[in-house]
């Protein structure tokens, strides 16, 4: 598994700076704040946190269910999501410093009216880097908010593009030799791809697969109405082929074709799970985003599932972002691990290297919370306790996230860089 | 230790469209006081109906088909829906899984927690008037029969057990005015606290209105054990209160500074300071002093020391009265006790001679119900009623017999509505069948009960009883009377303080706030006024926690109660439970389907499967040395931290209820299955004393079957690390 993903550095998906802003009267609730990351392709990574720390909306905000506050999330270096609200803050940023250097010069005209010249001269000098700057700026956000609104069509135009340059000669050398069935029949198959490839998306090369499989699945439609709809949204008329596909992922799932026409009712909590995930998986997408997909289902039924996710990984080279927040789920499933903390990523390292070597203190007390099945070392088990507030100091030195040994990413201040760093080499 | 509650071969089933489901099939297990019984199992295994059956809240649709559950001389399936009432919440209580589900969302969190204790109250004071008079009137009875029933004698007896009565009330009285004052400065200190966090935050305070209040409160606590220098305090404080009331000014205006002045914020601290102290005071010993109050109610107390108030109150108590009534009660607990053993020893060999007659002879229902009476007249005399540890078997052996030979009249009745909906319903199949069309459904069968198998039913609950005076009458020799004698004065001191405790709506909010503290609740005033939506899962779940300890309950069951947290949480409630069960001596039935989570809880486990107990030991034995399959892929089918190779998913699901397998319910997902498996139910095997499995691979004739990789690895793991640990 490492040697493939070192053969493919390229990452699939690119998290940047991801900012996921919610208005909440006048204040705003940061659920996602400043968080980047990349995930290669063939990986699973595993994002944890206790509920509420924005995990879900980190991979909601990646299938554009949100429009993203600030940041950028490139996928297969197409830039699919992006906000404005760095830019913003930038041009405002440069604006005040620019007023207070503007004053603080003025100011000076004042008391010695023998700089006047000089002084204006600077004035003039400030004022045109700010103009240049915010110009660049609402560049920035005019580009951002294009890129978020039109990627998919962009990808549709460039599909059909290549469509065409793929059947025009072929359309056009027919009619020269004057087939009248080929060109025909050419320009039916044409216009069939054609349809489709105007309705496809970018965004849908990511599926998801949702925490509660009952609350995810519509009462009314039957299993196989649920698998296809993807494909009946995306232009597939064919009910025939359809049907084929749909049999074909139940049995990649492992049910029978027999349940194509229950209802969902009808099936219990793993096999729902499993009518979710071949949902997910018959758009033939590169990546899914498993959002806690084994948190409501009993202990066995889990197991079931999580092999069943991972014999899709390695059929079908899915790369997976794992959503939990059971972490020896999450330890036995992930290449690499990312743990979130109120909105913000506080540690990220491959998972050997995490549960070994756990750095950030956060990371530390959500480690020693797992429940063991070993009774003796249970008893002596000793939760630590998180307290942000005590645990740090970033009243002047300012927190980043740090790469404190080979990929092994911790957000800390200098002073705790330092420490993290002597702690790695005692290990 | 003592079994706090048994269940004993308990069957429900639910009925439904489709048939009956079996949800609970023969399952026995015991709760010992202060343990931790964890039923692990998966969705639909049963757990969770086993204990809505104890709380007796099962859905409308569930039949009890047979079994008992023991709890302080009662059987909870038997008793009537009055009687359940007061035990449910306040002597049984549960934790459900949902903690959104399970809090009402328009009622305040205050409310919902002070809700039961308020209407709990009145019920319990009445029964414990009851329940005080009953044992002393029993106590007299026997002391006038154990002094040979002499005249000069009785009217001692009368005396004493009138002065026992008497001086209780006069302790009851005096407890009660302490108690009142004693609530009174505490709710008084609830207001002070609640103020000053106010005037902490510059929120803005009625000064006027507060002093009043304060003074009004302040003049009734008095009372004689709050002795006269504590009167002069107060009067002084009064006056004060008095004189700063009448110099403040309120500010003219709205929107005026909402300072409070610092005179008024100062004389809050000090009061209290002072009420601080008034409640952390030594407590009188009302027990003495009520008799010595009885004795000579013109002594005055007031002012006294109270532990030198403690001490001579004891020596009047014991010189002139406790050490008689030690004596006559000694001699009444004896004479009790031997009349029981008479009875009991009466009793064996009818209840050997009554077991022949319902299972050889053919016996008619004339003949029955007069043998049971036969038998429950001398069962009556046999009963120690000075025993306040009810004897359960005993007890509740008159409506265990009549159940079972009710139900075996019912059963043996010919049942034509059945007969004819089978006939019926067999003959539609086979027409169809006939017809050449395939039939998809099956006839349900004759619900015909074994005529062997309803006696055994009968023995079966002579036995118990039969095998229980056995004991008893062994180990006759070796009762302490003394400490029994000593017991049954605590026994009434319980009752008498029951009585006397009257929670008000105040004093309610006070312990609901002091309940909130205990589990964690940071700012218990202000989260008192909220609602349940402003909690967050974690802190919801802990809410519940304080509803359900609200009525000090016996036992606790807990319903899965971690399973819609996370990891941390999850933890911090674990802990919250454990830290509880410890300082509460609570007995905790700990539901889940997550074996990590049981670990570090449960003394006992119990892995339940398809309504059967499959395996059954204490926590070490279940993780160090599984021995049902079942366990074995429960165990294997959850990673830890070190697993790296697929996991030994369970295939499949559980059975349907409705036609369970005619073998053991997991051969059909078990690798490890044998022939008989699918043929035969396996009993319990005994591995050790305290663990048992049902299996057949434990059978001596089974063939050796290896563990699974994951497993040994894992436990020979824990085992190294443990040691390392130590």
């Amino acid at each position: 598994m490492s040697e493939k993903i070192n053969s493919n550095q390229e990452p699939l998906l690119r998290v940047e700076d991801l900012c996921q802003y919610f208005p909440m009267g006048k204040k705003e609730l940061h659920a996602v704040d400043h968080v980047s990351f990349d995930i290669k392709k063939g990986e699973v990574f595993g994002l944890v946190g206790e509920s509420g720390c924005g995990k879900t909306t980190t991979g909601r905000s990646i299938i554009k269910i949100y429009d993203i506050t600030g940041g950028n999330i490139y996928f297969k270096g197409q830039r699919i999501c992006a906000g404005s609200r760095t830019y913003i803050d930038a041009i405002k940023e440069a604006k005040k410093q620019a007023k207070a250097e503007i004053s603080s010069l003025s100011a000076d005209t004042k008391v010695n009216p023998g700089n006047k010249a000089i002084n204006d001269e600077k004035i003039d000098k400030i004022k045109a880097t700010l103009a240049v700057a915010v110009s660049e700026n609402k560049s920035e956000i005019k580009k951002a908010r294009h890129d978020q609104k039109n990627v998919d069509s962009e990808y549709a135009a460039k599909l059909v593009k290549e469509l065409e340059e793929k059947y025009f000669p072929l359309i056009s050398a027919a009619e020269e030799q004057g087939d009248k069935e080929k060109l025909a029949s050419l320009k039916k198959e044409f216009r069939k791809k054609k349809h489709i490839a105007k309705n496809t998306r970018l965004v849908t090369q990511i599926q998801m697969i949702f925490q509660d499989p009952v609350a995810s699945l519509n009462p009314r439609m039957t299993v196989r109405e649920i698998i296809a709809e993807g494909l009946v949204i995306n232009g597939i008329k064919d009910q025939a082929y359809i049907d084929e596909k749909v049999y074909e992922i139940l049995e990649l799932v492992g049910l029978v074709r027999e349940h194509a026409g229950r209802y969902p009712h009808e099936f219990s909590g793993g096999q729902k799970q499993r009518i979710g995930i071949a949902r997910s998986v018959i758009m033939n997408p590169e990546m899914i985003i498993a959002d806690e997909p084994v948190s409501a289902l009993d202990v066995s039924i889990q197991a079931q599932v999580i092999n069943l996710l991972n014999d899709l990984k390695e059929k079908l080279g899915l790369t997976i972002l794992f959503i939990a927040h059971d972490l020896s789920v999450v330890k036995y499933f992930s290449d690499r691990i990312g743990v979130m903390y109120f909105g913000k990523m506080v540690e990220l390292a491959s998972s050997d290297e995490l549960f070994a070597h756990p750095l950030h203190p956060y990371t530390r007390s959500l480690l020693s919370a797992i429940p063991l099945p070993d009774p003796i070392s249970e008893k002596k088990r000793t939760r630590m306790v998180y307290n942000a507030i005590a645990e740090h100091d970033y009243s002047v030195d300012k927190p980043s996230m740090r790469e404190v040994a080979p990929g092994h990413f911790v957000y800390c201040n200098d002073a705790e860089e330092i420490r993290y760093k002597e702690q790695l080499k005692n290990e | 230790m003592s079994n706090i509650l048994e269940v004993k071969n308990l069957k429900i089933s639910f009925r439904t469209n489709n048939g009956t489901v079996k949800a609970v099939r023969n399952i026995s297990f015991n709760l010992e006081k202060g343990e931790t019984l964890a039923i692990v199992g998966e969705s639909g295994s049963g757990k969770s109906v086993t204990s809505k059956a104890i709380l007796g809240i099962l859905a409308g649709n569930s039949i009890v088909e047979s079994g008992e559950i023991f709890y302080d001389g009662m059987d909870l399936l038997k008793i009537s829906e009055e009687d359940m009432c007061k035990i449910r919440g306040d002597k049984i209580s549960m934790i459900f899984q949902d903690p959104l589900s399970s809090l009402d969302p328009i009622v305040k969190i205050g409310k919902q927690i002070t809700e039961a204790m308020l209407l709990k109250n009145k019920l319990s004071r009445k029964m414990g008037r009851i329940e005080f008079n009953d044992m002393l009137k029993i106590l007299k009875e026997n002391m006038v029969e154990a002094t040979g029933n002499k005249d000069d004698i009785n009217a001692e007896i009368e005396e004493i057990i009138t002065t026992f009565d008497k001086f209780n009330i006069e302790a009851i009285t005096l407890e009660h005015a302490y108690n009142s004052a004693l609530t009174r400065s505490e709710e008084l200190l609830g207001y002070i606290a609640d103020k000053r966090f106010l005037v902490s935050k510059n929120q803005k305070v009625d000064v006027k209105a507060m002093l009043a209040y304060i003074a009004s409160q302040l003049k009734d606590i008095r009372n004689p054990f709050l002795t006269s220098e504590y009167d002069e305090v107060i009067t002084a404080f009064i006056e004060e209160i008095g004189n700063v009331k009448s110099s403040y000014v309120a500010p003219k205006f709205e929107g005026a500074s909402v300072d409070t002045p610092e005179n008024v914020v100062e004389l809050l601290e000090r009061l209290d300071k002072f009420l601080a102290g008034v409640n952390s005071g030594i407590r009188p010993n009302f027990f003495r002093i009520g008799y010595f109050k009885y004795k000579k109610p013109e002594a005055v107390l007031d002012g006294k020391d109270i532990n030198a108030l403690n001490d001579d109150a004891l020596k009047f108590l014991m010189d002139n009265f406790m050490v008689r009534f030690l004596e006559l009660e000694k001699l009444a607990v004896i004479n009790s006790f031997n009349r029981s053993l008479e009875g009991k020893k009466k009793i064996i060999p009818m209840l050997q001679e009554a077991k022949k007659f319902f299972l050889e002879n053919d016996f008619n229902k004339a003949d029955a119900i007069g043998k049971i009476d036969e038998l429950s007249n001398v069962l009556d005399e046999s009963i120690d009623l000075l025993q306040f540890n009810k004897d359960s078997i005993a007890y509740t052996f008159k409506s265990s017999i009549n159940a079972a030979v009710n139900k075996y009249f019912t059963s043996i009745v010919h049942n034509e509505k059945e007969e004819k909906r089978f006939a019926r319903q067999s003959a539609r199949r086979e027409a169809l069948i006939s017809k050449g069309k395939t039939v998809d459904w099956k006839v349900v069968p004759k619900t015909v009960y074994e005529i062997d198998d309803l006696r055994n039913n009968i023995a079966l609950v002579i036995d118990r009883l039969y095998d229980k005076y056995v004991v008893d009458v062994n180990a006759a020799d070796l009762v302490d009377f003394d400490a029994m004698s000593v017991a049954l004065v605590d026994f009434f001191k319980d009752k008498a303080s029951q009585v006397v405790y009257r929670v008000t709506k105040r004093t309610a909010k006070e312990r609901a706030i002091k309940l909130m503290e205990e589990v964690g609740i940071p700012e218990p005033r202000i989260r008192y006024n909220q609602y349940p939506f402003e909690f967050s899962g974690g802190m919801r779940q802990r809410i519940v926690i304080a509803i359900a300890l609200a009525a000090n309950p016996d036992i606790l069951i807990c319903d899965e109660p971690t399973t819609a947290l996370d990891v941390t949480i999850q933890a911090q409630i674990l802990e919250l439970i454990n830290k509880l069960k410890k300082e509460r001596n609570l007995s905790v039935i700990f539901i889940t389907h997550d074996l990590g989570v049981v670990a570090n809880m449960a003394d006992k486990i119990a892995v339940m499967y398809a309504g059967k107990i499959v395996e059954q030991g204490t926590s070490e034995d279940v993780f160090y040395d599984p021995r049902h399959p079942y366990t074995w892929a429960l165990l294997s089918s959850m990673p830890d931290l070190d697993t790296n190779e697929k996991l030994d998913a369970i295939p499949g699901t559980p059975p349907n209820m409705i036609y369970p397998p005619v073998g053991d319910a997991f051969a059909a997902r078990n690798k490890y299955a044998l022939k008989i498996d699918f043929e035969e139910q396996p009993p319990m095997f005994e591995v050790s004393e305290t663990h048992s499995a049902a299996t057949w691979l434990l059978h001596p004739d089974a063939p050796k079957v290896e563990l699974p990789k994951i497993i040994t690895q894992r436990i020979e793991k824990m085992k190294k690390g443990g040691q390392s640990n130590e």
